[in-house]
């Protein structure tokens, strides 16, 4: 029971973090808020049945993550795209014809346009919450995804950032089970939070632990 | 080690390396040859000889501590409150030399196994006893645990039931026509197809015939006992509560007998493992199957669980039911699979809904387990009863955790975990 009282009292401290994710940029203090409105609809009209489905438990919201992550998959997909166009196009203007260089750039730009407005949706979809014993975490456009994960059944969790990520701030948190089959990740966080969430979560995952 | 290793291990290479370099050397004449092998075969033996001083395990209270190798040294020290499972295996030959070797599964992947090979088979046998009694926690000294028994799988019925399935009668059927219509048109272009399906029917039937033959499980407060195997005789041991997750096979034929087919997830059968050893009952009727998995989860009835059919038809009869600590789902039209997971074992809940499924109005329940042959998972359910579903297992689940003591030293404690309140 002990367990119990400690981390409420680590809720409490740890509430101001969770929520106080963006302060930089009105632009990106809307997430949270759209969530806050959303929920007071939620409240107000019935739903659809896949929104309840895929709400946060009771009494709690999705904590959202960075619209930084958008920008990172918007980068991801431009590395590649650009060498495509400039070299490809080169290569295919100067041995056939620039036209077909011209719809090979209009192809590209295409792709590029539609995941560029697919990344903001994608990261929007991402959030987690910390509930009493488990973490859940939501994610996915098309196929949507609810994930609980027991706090005593996490066997590690780890922050990777990599080149790209550490440019723009944001860090990805890792929750290992003893399951393989699935990877429960929450991505673009920033740095300083993702930190603040892996101590969180490993001295939790110490209070609630049981063996394999 | 057993000794006997070292005279094998400088055959083994003498022969070796009669077959490869020594068929050039005899050109040089019968004194360089006799020579070079003698030299080769000395040195085989100092090698042995060291690498066996050198290989040596210890068991030090609650770890078990293995040194391996001559020039690149390996000492592992296994916690034994990790151990998943102990195994002892003997091919053939081992049996002929009264060798055995001992295999210690621990959850770790792949390389979570500890292989002690070539014991005496009296040694590997007493060792599996005090690595179960420390694992438990009692003192070394403890003699074996007392055993019942369970289940004995007579020859006629695996010879049987391994008969009795679609894939083996079919085959065997288009082997028959295949051979008449050779036979009857003086065709030997038929051995084309008769060869490869005579072959592919004795690796899936002979197979598994050989594996489990005089197949005999029983109980002890170790865990389950398995023994089975001419050939390769085999003795597995899985402690109680390292069975993450069961499920309950019935191939469509083997409903008209009644048979089924029980295999489980054990956190170190990963891998080629998985195969080998995740098999707990190859044939038994199907009330004796449900009374093993009475016997891995106590306090639980898996065969009471009311299941709930999937509320839109799919094509396969899903059905879930959470019930009594388990989560139980089913499926297959033909071949029916029951799947089973204890609350208290379930590590991540996860609901999901594909872009087709959402404007149907269901979701898939996914309840996943340490890796093995089972998947457990529910598909075609209601999108608010799935929800309902995820938020039951993860909410029981806690108090589940909370209730059993957890798997380790599961002899001292005062009583086994009990159903979740």
């Amino acid at each position: 029971m002990t367990g119990i009282v400690e981390f409420d009292a680590s809720e409490q401290s740890a509430s101001p973090v969770a929520t106080d994710t963006e302060p930089g940029g009105s632009a990106e203090n809307t997430g949270p808020r759209r969530e806050s409105a959303e929920e007071a609809s939620v409240a107000a009209a019935p739903v659809s049945s896949v929104a309840a489905a895929f709400a946060a438990p009771a009494h709690m919201t999705w904590t959202r993550v960075s619209p930084r992550l958008a920008w990172y998959r918007r980068l991801l997909l431009l590395a590649p795209a650009l060498p495509v166009v400039v070299l490809g196009g080169a290569v295919v203007g100067l041995w056939w014809s620039w036209q077909w260089a011209g719809a090979l750039a209009g192809l590209v730009a295409l792709v590029v346009a539609v995941s560029w407005l697919a990344a903001r949706s994608e990261a929007r979809a991402w959030g987690y919450a910390e509930g009493h014993t488990d973490l859940y975490l939501t994610y996915g456009v098309i196929v949507r995804q609810l994930i609980v994960v027991p706090y005593g059944r996490m066997q590690v969790v780890d922050v990777t950032s990599n080149l790209l990520e550490q440019v723009l701030g944001i860090a990805t948190v890792r929750v290992r089970t003893a399951a393989t089959t699935v990877d429960p990740r929450i991505p673009g966080l920033r740095f300083d939070d993702a930190v603040v969430l892996r101590d969180r979560l490993a001295t939790r995952s110490e209070t609630f632990s049981t063996g394999l | 080690m057993h000794w006997s290793t070292v005279p094998f291990q400088v055959l083994l290479f003498t022969v070796v390396f009669l077959a490869l370099p020594g068929v050039m050397l005899m050109q040089f004449g019968a004194i360089v040859f006799v020579s070079i092998m003698s030299v080769a075969a000395l040195g085989a033996t100092g090698y042995a000889v060291l690498s066996w001083s050198r290989s040596f395990f210890e068991l030090n209270e609650d770890h078990l501590i293995v040194h391996t190798g001559l020039v690149r040294q390996l000492s592992r020290e296994i916690p034994l409150s990790r151990l998943q499972a102990v195994d002892v295996v003997r091919p053939l030959l081992m049996q002929i030399l009264g060798l055995a070797e001992l295999r210690v599964e621990l959850a770790g992947g792949d390389s979570g196994e500890i292989r002690l090979r070539y014991l005496s088979h009296g040694t590997a046998e007493r060792l599996r006893a005090s690595l179960l009694a420390h694992a438990a926690g009692l003192s070394g000294r403890t003699p074996e645990a007392p055993e019942w028994p369970f289940y004995r799988l007579p020859f006629g019925l695996l010879l049987g039931a391994l008969t009795f399935r679609v894939p083996v009668l079919s085959a065997f059927a288009l082997l028959v026509a295949l051979l008449v219509a050779g036979y009857m048109f003086r065709e030997l272009g038929v051995l084309g197809g008769a060869v490869p399906l005579l072959l592919g029917l004795i690796r899936g039937f002979h197979g598994p015939l050989l594996r489990y033959t005089d197949f005999y499980s029983s109980l002890s407060p170790d865990g389950l006992r398995l023994r089975y195997g001419i050939f390769q005789a085999r003795m597995q041991t899985v402690p109680p509560g390292r069975v993450q997750a069961v499920r309950i096979v019935e191939p469509m034929l083997w409903r008209v007998l009644g048979v089924a087919r029980v295999e489980a997830n054990v956190a170190g059968y990963v891998g080629e493992r998985q195969m080998d050893s995740s098999t707990l009952l190859p044939v038994a009727p199907r009330r004796t199957a449900f009374a093993l998995v009475n016997e891995l989860f106590p306090g639980t009835d898996a065969a009471r669980v009311a299941l709930h059919r999937a509320a839109r038809g799919r094509s396969g009869n899903e059905a879930v039911g959470t019930d009594g600590g388990l989560v139980v789902t089913s499926h297959g039209t033909f071949t029916r699979v029951v799947e089973i997971v204890p609350e208290a074992r379930v590590q991540t809940v996860r609901l999901t809904a594909g872009p087709l499924s959402r404007w149907r109005g269901i979701a898939t329940v996914h309840v996943d387990t340490p890796p093995g042959p089972i998947r457990a998972h529910a598909a075609g359910r209601d999108i608010g009863e799935a929800r309902r579903i995820v938020d039951g297992i993860a909410e029981r689940g806690q108090g589940a955790r909370m209730s059993g003591t957890g798997p380790e030293r599961w002899a001292t404690r005062s009583e086994r975990p009990g159903p979740p309140s």
